[in-house]
């Protein structure tokens, strides 16, 4: 396990990366690098499927440090995000102390044993800095992104009933979007940024062969290059890394060792998964089949 | 390695910092030199490259400031003995004072271009003409005589907007007409109702127990919940995404829906503009960017811009690049009078793929506000299957009635 003192060498965190299975460029990992060193979140932009949720998880594993997901959706408050009352524990309390004769004040009935933290005021509380990742920003609403911004400039929180909470460490923050939704300027001058892009050919094979050791070798650069010329179709839902790696797995549970049309028929669904795209496709995936075949 | 860094050094970012704020815009103030300062001494600096990411993962904030970026970061940290790479013109070209663009210093480079234009650009189609003969006159033949709409030599669409150089004899007060326009984009954001929103909000009455409230008014009754209180789903509140026919044929009309567009930005951000003729061009940064009180300014827009129209492929286009962004909050208007020399096929896929994902498609038709139309263009019967509405923008008028008529239809 590495400690967070190591990533302070620029090659160390690229090596930590590695080892996890996760190739990340240079310029990922200097952002990376800066958000311990800064102590301000990271916001990740690109394309599904690019490792943003992946590089979070990553930097967890490479800190060896705690990670701590909120999943961002339509409709999140802040209550779902950062703390509830356990209201029935608080009414059956209230109801034995009333048959018992006794009194509850309001400090009692909202005390620490009837808090539940949630995502947020967990990555607040830990004795160690956990990586915080707030997975897809842009699927959650404008006021839930304003609730943010005071969170990620104080690093504190109030919780009426019980005072102002701060952070014992300030957590690691990675913050991710598919820009399904402009982000604010006020949340992105909070944040550092960096766009993650596809993988290049190379990097991609280094993927696939860190992921799935056991893949012929032949296979992971015929996957890899026929995934990279779809990409390069105006597809609905172009395939991100994860479909790479599904599409040599299911290759490999085929015990394939190369491309041929009729193994790409049979694992097409691992790699496209709109009808239209598949059919946009199908030219190039037989000229993929050709060449595979030929040389 | 890491630690304090060099005073040169340090004067060179502030000052990179400060050229980036001037000279492009980016939000970068104190604040962020002095991060930018804090990441360069995180770095090694000797290493170019790990310089220019750790300074741009700090000072950019959107995908495409990157290219900007990069290309200052080389002039500005260039080794001195390399040649100094051309200058990068800002984002948004600063604009001259109406009617004079054509002292700009590309205009005598290309005025021949301007007589060309028409060629250049798609020949209509046979099914253009045709199609016009179906409906009662309008004000075509007026945009085809137009010398403004002949040139892409401009440099701003500044003189195509302004009220002086328009097609016609009507000449409108354009901030007059702006506080209209301003008042019609309100009332169609109130019209419009895509139904509820799932953040659950207190509310009088509603489907989940507000379980907070209902404690605090139980523990003033010794733990009896005789008094519930509520969480509901307030309305969601709808994202525009609006498709501007720029083509030769819309006349006038595309300056007044351009506007109209305008004053939609200016009254929500959620409000995405594209322009297409033969090409698409977004248009959203350069609306919200406007100033409210003085004439709209745009760059040259090119293909999407007074050329010939391609519905269907701009629209498919479009679909493809605004997936993500289309969702049931979306009402997506198109703001077309259909006349398109494209295939029928390509313009139905891509409304069908905008409707699966979209809560509301409308269509604003500048001939539909004609007397005795008929919606029989081939690109508009592809399209009626498809439509929530097809409304009429003739002017004004229409564009007050249009939260109304829209409304009538939820």
């Amino acid at each position: 396990m590495t400690s967070a003192a190591d990533l302070t060498d620029p090659a160390a965190l690229q090596t930590a990366f590695r080892a996890q299975g996760y190739v990340a460029g240079e310029a990922l990992a200097t952002a990376l690098r800066l958000v311990p060193a800064l102590q301000k979140p990271l916001l990740l932009e690109g394309p599904a499927g690019v490792g943003k949720t992946e590089a979070a998880k990553t930097l967890a594993s490479a800190l060896g440090t705690r990670l701590i997901r909120l999943q961002c959706y339509e409709g999140l408050d802040a209550q779902a995000a950062l703390y509830e009352w356990n209201y029935a524990r608080q009414l059956l309390y209230l109801r034995s102390a009333e048959i018992s004769g006794g009194r509850v004040d309001d400090a009692e009935l909202y005390g620490e044993r009837f808090l539940m933290a949630r995502p947020l005021l967990q990555a607040i509380q830990q004795d160690v800095a956990p990586v915080l990742l707030i997975d897809e920003i842009d699927r959650a609403d404008d006021a839930f992104e304003a609730f943010l911004l005071e969170l990620l400039a104080e690093w504190q929180i109030t919780v009426p009933e019980l005072g102002t909470i701060t952070a014992r460490t300030r957590p690691h923050t990675i913050l991710t979007s598919n820009r399904s939704r402009e982000l604010s300027d006020a949340l992105r001058r909070r944040c550092l940024y960096h766009w993650v892009e596809y993988p290049t050919a190379r990097q991609e094979l280094e993927i696939v062969q860190a992921r799935l050791p056991g893949i012929d070798a032949v296979l992971a650069r015929q996957v890899t290059d026929a995934v990279h010329a779809l990409r390069q179709l105006p597809l609905g839902k172009p395939p991100g890394v994860a479909e790479t790696l599904d599409w040599a797995a299911a290759l490999l549970t085929l015990h394939r060792d190369h491309l041929d049309a009729a193994s790409i028929e049979a694992t097409l669904g691992a790699v496209l998964k709109l009808r239209e795209d598949q059919l946009l496709a199908a030219p190039t995936l037989r000229g993929v089949a050709g060449r595979a075949e030929a040389g | 390695m890491t630690g304090s860094i060099p005073a040169e050094l340090s004067a060179q970012i502030t000052a990179f910092v400060a050229r980036l704020r001037t000279r492009h815009g980016f939000l970068v103030g104190a604040g962020e030199a002095s991060d930018a300062l804090r990441a360069a001494a995180v770095v090694d600096v000797l290493s170019k490259r790990q310089l220019r990411d750790a300074l741009r993962a700090v000072l950019i904030a959107r995908p495409e400031q990157a290219r900007i970026f990069d290309h200052e970061f080389n002039t500005f940290f260039r080794a001195e003995d390399r040649p100094t790479p051309p200058e990068l013109p800002p984002l948004l070209p600063e604009t001259d004072a109406p009617g004079t663009e054509q002292e700009t210093e590309t205009a005598p480079s290309k005025p021949q271009e301007g007589e060309e234009q028409a060629p250049a650009s798609t020949p209509p189609g046979p099914g253009e003409e045709p199609e016009l003969t179906t409906v009662q006159a309008q004000p075509q033949g007026e945009a085809k005589e137009d010398p403004d709409d002949l040139g892409d030599d401009f440099q701003t669409l500044q003189t195509r907007l302004s009220p002086n150089a328009g097609v016609g004899g009507e000449v409108r007060s354009e901030n007059g007409e702006l506080r209209e326009l301003l008042r019609a984009a309100a009332a169609l954001i109130r019209a419009v109702e895509l139904g509820r929103s799932r953040r659950l909000k207190s509310l009088a009455r509603g489907p989940k127990l507000d379980a907070r409230r209902t404690l605090r008014a139980a523990a003033r009754t010794a733990g009896d919940p005789a008094l519930l209180r509520w969480l509901g789903r307030p309305r969601r509140a709808p994202h525009f995404l609006l498709v501007l026919d720029g083509s030769r044929s819309m006349g006038r009309d595309a300056t007044l829906l351009l506007r109209f567009a305008q004053a939609l930005s200016l009254r929500t951000r959620r409000v995405e503009v594209y322009v297409f003729s033969t090409g698409l061009r977004r248009l959203t940064p350069y609306l919200r960017q406007a100033h409210p009180g003085q004439a709209l300014a745009l760059p040259d827009l090119g293909e999407a811009w007074g050329g010939g129209t391609r519905i269907g492929e701009n629209l498919l286009q479009l679909a493809r690049q605004e997936r993500e962004r289309v969702t049931r909050d979306t009402v997506v208007i198109i703001l077309s009078d259909g006349l398109d020399t494209g295939e029928p096929a390509v313009l139905e896929r891509a409304l069908r793929d905008l409707k699966a994902r979209a809560g509301r498609m409308v269509w604003l038709s500048p001939l539909a506000a004609l007397p005795g139309y008929q919606p029989v263009q081939r690109a508009i019967q592809a399209a009626l299957p498809h439509l929530d509405a097809l409304l009429p923008a003739g002017g004004l008028e229409d564009l007050h009635h249009l939260g109304r008529r829209l409304k009538q239809r939820n």
